[in-house]
This record gives C-alpha cells, sequence and structure tokens, in this order.
C-alpha cells in the first residue's frame, strides 16, 4: 500500500524526474541505514553502534548512518528484516543477521559478498580465528558477514540449590541420567525450587530449538539434523526420540517450570531476573551470555552471582565421547547486495567490529569475542569468572545446519518439542510426525534419509 | 417496486439515467480511492495464494505458480481445521451470544432509567470500546494472570490463559465489544413508538410477550444488520488474542487470524498465509450474504 501511495505520489510530482532505486543522493550526501535489533533489557548492541557511528561519521565526513531499531525480540526482528529485504527501497543497506538466516538469503540474492573487501582488512587476517570466519559463509564459499559475537551452550546452576538437596558442588554430570537424577534431588529435597529449565515451546522459536532440542540431539550417538556426507535431512532415529524423551520426562515429572511459565514469552527473563537471584531455580540449560544481566550495568544487577552460580557441561546422553556438548552460533554485520555504497558500507562494518567497538558488546552481551585481541584483553574476562570456561566449550561444539530450509526445519522440531511439553503427544508419537512432515519442508523424500 | 415503476413510466428514459447518475456521483471519490490503495494489495494476494512465494529464500525472488496447492495442503492440515473450529466458537461465543445479548439487554434496561443512570452505564461501557485492543488485552491478562486481579481477590490459584484460554479471550471480546450492540441497540429501540408498547400492556401482555411479539419484531433489522457488523469484526480479530495468549497454550486459543499471521509472518510462508486469508473473505462474504438475505426475507 505504501508502494502505491509513494509510486502515484511520485507519478505526479516528478514524473521527469526518473525515480531510480537507492541511487546515491546528489552532491555527494550519502546516507547508509543499519538496521538492527534492541530490547529495554538488552541495550548493548545500540550501544555499540552509537559509538561505531561517531567514529565513523567524524572520518567520513559527507556519510551519515542512519540507525534503525526494531524493537523486540529474535522472531520479530527477523520477520521485520525479512520484511524489509523484500524490495530494494526499503532494504538497510547494512544489517545485524543471525548465522542461520544467512544462507536463505545468500541464496536470494540478497547478500552482498565481502571477500574483495576482507582481503583488504588486515584485521581479518590477524583478528578472526578461522573457525569464527565461517560463520557467515555461504553455500557457494564466500563469506557473508563479519562475526559480532559467538557462543556456546551448556548448563548453569545455582550452588544453594543443590547443596540443600545434597549434590555436591562443583557439580559434573557424565550423562542425562546424571541431570535428571539431580533435578530429581531438587524436587525432593529443596521444595519452592524449580528443579530444571529449558526453552521447549514454539514461543521460544530459535532458542527452543538450538538452547533446548540440539543441545540434546547432538549429544546422542549419531545424533543430528542433517547427514552431511549424503547431504539429506535425517528423519527423526533413536536420538530424536529420545531427546523428545528426556524434555518429556521433565515435564511428566515436575522437573520443570510450570506449564505457563514455559509458554510464558518471558521465560528467559524470569530465569535471569527472579528465579536465580531468589535461589528458586537449581538447573537451566542455556547460553554463555546468561550472566550478562547481573553485571552492575545488566537488568537486574546481582554481584553474588559469582559465588551462587555454578556452570558445567552438558553431558553427552550416555557420557560417549567427547563427554560433553555444545551448539554455536552468533550474528554478523552484513551488506545488503542493494546498497550502492559499497565500499563505505564495508568500512562501517570494520568500524562496528573494531576491537573498541567488539569489546563495548562483548563485555556488555556477555557473548564471547570473536577477536582475538578482544579474548585476550584482561578487561574482557575481568568481572566474568565463567568465561574461560565458556570459550574452552568451542572444543565440543557443533554448529546448526544453516541451510536455506532449516529455519522451516527448525519450526517443526519446535512442534515436536512443545507437543511433548504439552503432553499433548508422546514422544514416539511427535517423532513420527516430524518424519512425516520433514519431506514436505525440505522439498521432497528425496532430500531426506532415515535417522540414525 | 413494480408499482412505483407503473405509476411513474416517465422516469425511465434520458432524465432518469441522469438522475442515476447523480445519485452515484458522491460514491465516485471513496471508489477511486479503494481502487487506489486496496485493488492492488487484493490482487496481489489473490495472486500469491497460487504461487509458492515465501518471506526469505529462493522462493521470495522467483516464486512459481503452483495452482490450488496451498488450498489443498490447507483442508489436510490439522492445525488450520483447528483454528477454523476456533474461530467459530469464538465468533459465535463472543459475538453472536455474547455482545449480541449483553448489548441488547443493557439498552433494554436502560428505557425509562433516570439520565444520571444512563450516561454512567454508557460511560463505563464505552470506555471499554474505546480503549485501543492491545490496552484492553493487557487489562485481561493483569485481571486473569496467575497473580492477577481475579486469583487475588478470589483466592484461587488457577492459571486462567492457560487452563480456560479461548473462555479467556471470549470474556475479553464480550466485554471490550458490548458496547457497539449496545449503542445500535440504544438508537433501535428509541425508534419503537411508545403507544404500541403501552396499547400491548393495556391488552394484558406480559413483560415477555412484549418484548418478543412488538419490539423484536420492530428492531429486527437492526438485529440483522448489527450482527453482520459483529461477525464481520470479530472474524478478523487478532491484536487482543495474541496480545492475551498469543494464540496458546500450543494452539488451544489459535484462530485462525492468528495462525495465518504465524504462517505468513514467522515462518515465512506468505502464500499459504494469503490462501487461508481468502478463504476467510469468503467465509465472511457469506456470513454477509445470509444476513442480507435474512433482512431481505423479513421485508
Amino acid at each position: 500500500m505504501k508502494r502505491v501511495l509513494i509510486a502515484s505520489i511520485l507519478i505526479i510530482g516528478v514524473a521527469a524526474c526518473g525515480s531510480g532505486t537507492k541511487e546515491p543522493a546528489a552532491g555527494g550526501a550519502k546516507e547508509l541505514e543499519v538496521l538492527y535489533k534492541v530490547e529495554t533489557t538488552w541495550p548493548h548492541l545500540e550501544k555499540m553502534l552509537q559509538n561505531a557511528k561517531k567514529q565513523y561519521e567524524a572520518t567520513h565526513k559527507g556519510v551519515t548512518i542512519k540507525l534503525t531499531p526494531v524493537q523486540g525480540n529474535n522472531e520479530a526482528y527477523y520477520t521485520k528484516l525479512a520484511l524489509l529485504n523484500r524490495s530494494a527501497d526499503s532494504a538497510p543497506d547494512l544489517y545485524y543477521h543471525d548465522t542461520f538466516q544467512v544462507n536463505a538469503d545468500v541464496a536470494a540474492g540478497k547478500l552482498a559478498p565481502l571477500d574483495e573487501y576482507l582481503g583488504a582488512w588486515p584485521d581479518w587476517g590477524t583478528q578472526f580465528p578461522d573457525s569464527v570466519k565461517q560463520a557467515a559463509k555461504g553455500g557457494d564459499g564466500k563469506i557473508y558477514g563479519v562475526p559480532i559475537s559467538t557462543d556456546t551452550r551448556g548448563l548453569w546452576y545455582h550452588k544453594d540449590v543443590l547443596a540443600k538437596a545434597g549434590i555436591a558442588v562443583p557439580w559434573e554430570p557424565k550423562t542425562w541420567a546424571d541431570v535428571l537424577t539431580a533435578a530429581r534431588a531438587i524436587k525432593q529435597k529443596a521444595p519452592g525450587a524449580i528443579p530444571f529449565s529449558m526453552y521447549s515451546t514454539k514461543i521460544h522459536g530459535e532458542a527452543a530449538t538450538m538452547q533446548g532440542f540440539e543441545m540434546l540431539l547432538y549429544g546422542t550417538p549419531a545424533g543430528t539434523l542433517y547427514d552431511e556426507t549424503q547431504k539429506k535431512w535425517m528423519a527423526a532415529g533413536k536420538g530424536f526420540t529420545d531427546s523428545l524423551a528426556f524434555i518429556n520426562t521433565i515435564y511428566r515429572e515436575n522437573l520443570g517450570p510450570k506449564l505457563s511459565d514455559a509458554h510464558n514469552a518471558k521465560l528467559s527473563d524470569k530465569h535471569t531476573l527472579e528465579w536465580f537471584p531468589q535461589g528458586k531455580l537449581g538447573i537451566l540449560l542455556d547460553g554463555a551470555w546468561t550472566p550478562s544481566a547481573w553485571k552492575p550495568t545488566g537488568a537486574k544487577p546481582w554481584p553474588e552471582w559469582q559465588q551462587k552460580m555454578g556452570w558445567t557441561r552438558m553431558p553427552t546422553q550416555n557420557g560417549q565421547e567427547p563427554g560433553a556438548v555444545s551448539m554455536s552460533g552468533g550474528w554478523v554485520m552484513a551488506m545488503s547486495s542493494y546498497t550502492p555504497n559499497k565500499k563505505e558500507a564495508f568500512d562501517f562494518i570494520t568500524t562496528a567490529t573494531n576491537k573498541e567497538n567488539s569489546m563495548l558488546y562483548s563485555v556488555g552481551t556477555g557473548d564471547l569475542a570473536p577477536r582475538k585481541d578482544v579474548a585476550a584483553d584482561p578487561a574482557y574476562s575481568a568481572d566474568n569468572p565463567s568465561v574461560k570456561f565458556w570459550t574452552e566449550l568451542a572444543e565440543v561444539t557443533h554448529y546448526r545446519p544453516a541451510f536455506e530450509e532449516y529455519p522451516k526445519v527448525s519450526a517443526e522440531v519446535q512442534e515436536a518439542m512443545e507437543a511433548v511439553t504439552t503432553g499433548a503427544r508422546g514422544p514416539e508419537e511427535a517423532a513420527k510426525a516430524y518424519s512425516d512432515t520433514l519431506p514436505g519442508v525440505v522439498g521432497g523424500p528425496d532430500k531426506v534419509v532415515a535417522g540414525g | 417496486m413494480t408499482a412505483t415503476a407503473l405509476s411513474r413510466p416517465v422516469a425511465r428514459g434520458p432524465s432518469g439515467r441522469r438522475r442515476a447518475l447523480r445519485r452515484l456521483a458522491p460514491l465516485g471519490p471513496a471508489l477511486v480511492l479503494m481502487v487506489l490503495f486496496l485493488a492492488g494489495p487484493i490482487l496481489w494476494s489473490l495472486y500469491v495464494a497460487f504461487t509458492n512465494e515465501t518471506l526469505s529464500g529462493t522462493n521470495s525472488v522467483s516464486p512459481s505458480f503452483v495452482g490450488p496447492a496451498n488450498f489443498v495442503r490447507m483442508f489436510g492440515d490439522a492445525d488450520f481445521v483447528n483454528s477454523f473450529t476456533l474461530t467459530f466458537v469464538f465468533v459465535v461465543g463472543s459475538a453472536v451470544v455474547g455482545q449480541n445479548t449483553l448489548g441488547l439487554m443493557i439498552a433494554l434496561l436502560q428505557r425509562g432509567r433516570s439520565r444520571a443512570t444512563r450516561s454512567t452505564v454508557n460511560g463505563v461501557v464505552i470506555a471499554a470500546w474505546v480503549m485501543p485492543e492491545v490496552v484492553a488485552a493487557l487489562c485481561w491478562f493483569s485481571f486473569l494472570a496467575e497473580e492477577g486481579t481475579l486469583n487475588t481477590l478470589t483466592g484461587i490459584g488457577q492459571e486462567w490463559l492457560y487452563t480456560a484460554p479461548m473462555v479467556a479471550v471470549i470474556l475479553a471480546n464480550v466485554w471490550r465489544g458490548t458496547a457497539f450492540s449496545m449503542l445500535v441497540y440504544s438508537a433501535a429501540l428509541s425508534e419503537v413508538p411508545a403507544e404500541l408498547v403501552e396499547a400491548a400492556a393495556v391488552d394484558g401482555a406480559g413483560t415477555w410477550q412484549r418484548l418478543w411479539h412488538i419490539t423484536l419484531p420492530l428492531i429486527r433489522r437492526s438485529i440483522m444488520a448489527n450482527l453482520m457488523l459483529i461477525t464481520l469484526q470479530t472474524l478478523a480479530s487478532f491484536g487482543l488474542i495474541y496480545t492475551l495468549t498469543g494464540g496458546g497454550p500450543g494452539n488451544a486459543s489459535q484462530t485462525t487470524p492468528l495462525y495465518m499471521y504465524d504462517k505468513a509472518l514467522r515462518y515465512g510462508e506468505i502464500a499459504y498465509g494469503s490462501a487461508m486469508a481468502l478463504v476467510m473473505l469468503v467465509i465472511g462474504a457469506l456470513f454477509s450474504l445470509v444476513y442480507l438475505r435474512l433482512i431481505k426475507v423479513e421485508d
């Protein structure tokens, strides 16, 4: 509708001028629009970008950075970005992008490859480890974004709650059974505390798939969503069903939060702002960034967390090699293929991901720093004793099969998890429903193999 | 109609045509605006419903025509059928029964009351209506939430939005939308001649008989018009449910507009969402036809 309105105004008013898309304005003044995400409890990216804007505009006369925030959670951000990206007129020049969405946009030709610029940027070669560089690699082998953050996942626990349940800290579970045993002990001996929490419903979107389901599935023998050798998606096998069975046990034995909380969009705030500080949660399956809320500048300053909280690796199902599992994702700064000012846009990416800004972001969010110089800086780990542990999880971490179909597969995984969470379906039944819908989602039965 | 045409045969011909034109002329600007702003999007969504267009990925730039595949899929989709049933329950429960009956009742009770009573009741009922949808939903959320007003007052530990999500959204929608029906019926009732009702009373008709045989038949056209309007409004209701329950838990309160939003905007299946929108459009049109038909029959 807006386009029609604009079109009609253009036709009436400036018919003679022509209306090219995204042409640099006359007089050499250029504007770069940067789209990013902000939440009241998560202002860190905004702070970093405002700093980068100041630095950039001081050295690039004639170029203005227009920061366009999207208020809301990740799901809202993905939708807004996808809608803006539908037309060259509305697409932002640069955007904060979740790595698992990159391939879909590469396939649609919406992202600009950065290789020719990266070669001339010394930091790329010296400061970014090779593993991190892969974060936004397209199916064509080109790089489509510079990492802002990376992360790992594992278990957080409240030492007092575990102690009350008679569990020795530091706690190091070796199998899923150890985790469930601890949760049952908490339920019995520490009433008033929720034994275990994780994301397992659709409202938590990708967080449910990645922090929740994949942390289980990738810890089962041969557990994966995608078979790399056959280049096919896996139907639900034993690992898939066992992962659902774990979730089923949590909720059927009342080891998890109440179902209304499991469905609450603000579950993450409940974990960090209420339950952990009040000692009402035992164990949480979540990401490295969890303590960022407890910093003096965070949403719920809680200096005691360093004594009260413990962190440990999420074990594999039966303790099989390598003993633990982690998932990694992260966000990059990406460039639109529609922007006419590619050189200027890339310069902004380098400013936003320089040492100072990268530090500002990582210290604020608690995400792991992608840059070597930031990671080595004492200021980075100064008030977060857990950083070293989470960084070392990189040894056992997995990456999502971030192909074009992945977001849809992820939605089906959430469907299965939610059915098990509410008890609408049993694990086998939900796994079968997943296998039944998978071919339709990934483009035909020939793209699917039987699960292991 | 025939009688008029016969008694005025001269009305046909050039002057008649000119008169018809003169009558239609005021519609012109509205028609132009509608074509300009709505025809595009409507035609576009009609087209998209027959493709496999998505929000991102390859199909967002080069969608292909898939014929009626989206519609075929819809009728085999258990979640769609579920959403459809819930929409039906929601429309009947909150609009046809809830708002309609309550609005009529309040309007009837207000007849002959003092000015002060009427303005107080009107004020309260209309306040709920004037309130933006999201604010109304948040009010109900804080009323029904686990630590909300209702549980605090009654001492019950019930998670209403989780255990009875449909009841919650229906109640909230009745509360919010009753004002509209009340206003329509207040206006209609003021047109009912007092002498008729009095005459019936003198003839010995009781309250119910007067309502059933005098008042209701006289305002039947307002009833039909009101039903049509609130049905269409409720059919498309989105914000209230979205804010209150988000369609959950699971999909226990996911009416078709919410399911449509989920599919089209969250999971990016714009084509499938558009197909559902078209089906809803057809259903809305069918409802209107039935109501219009009923008004005509009564004439």
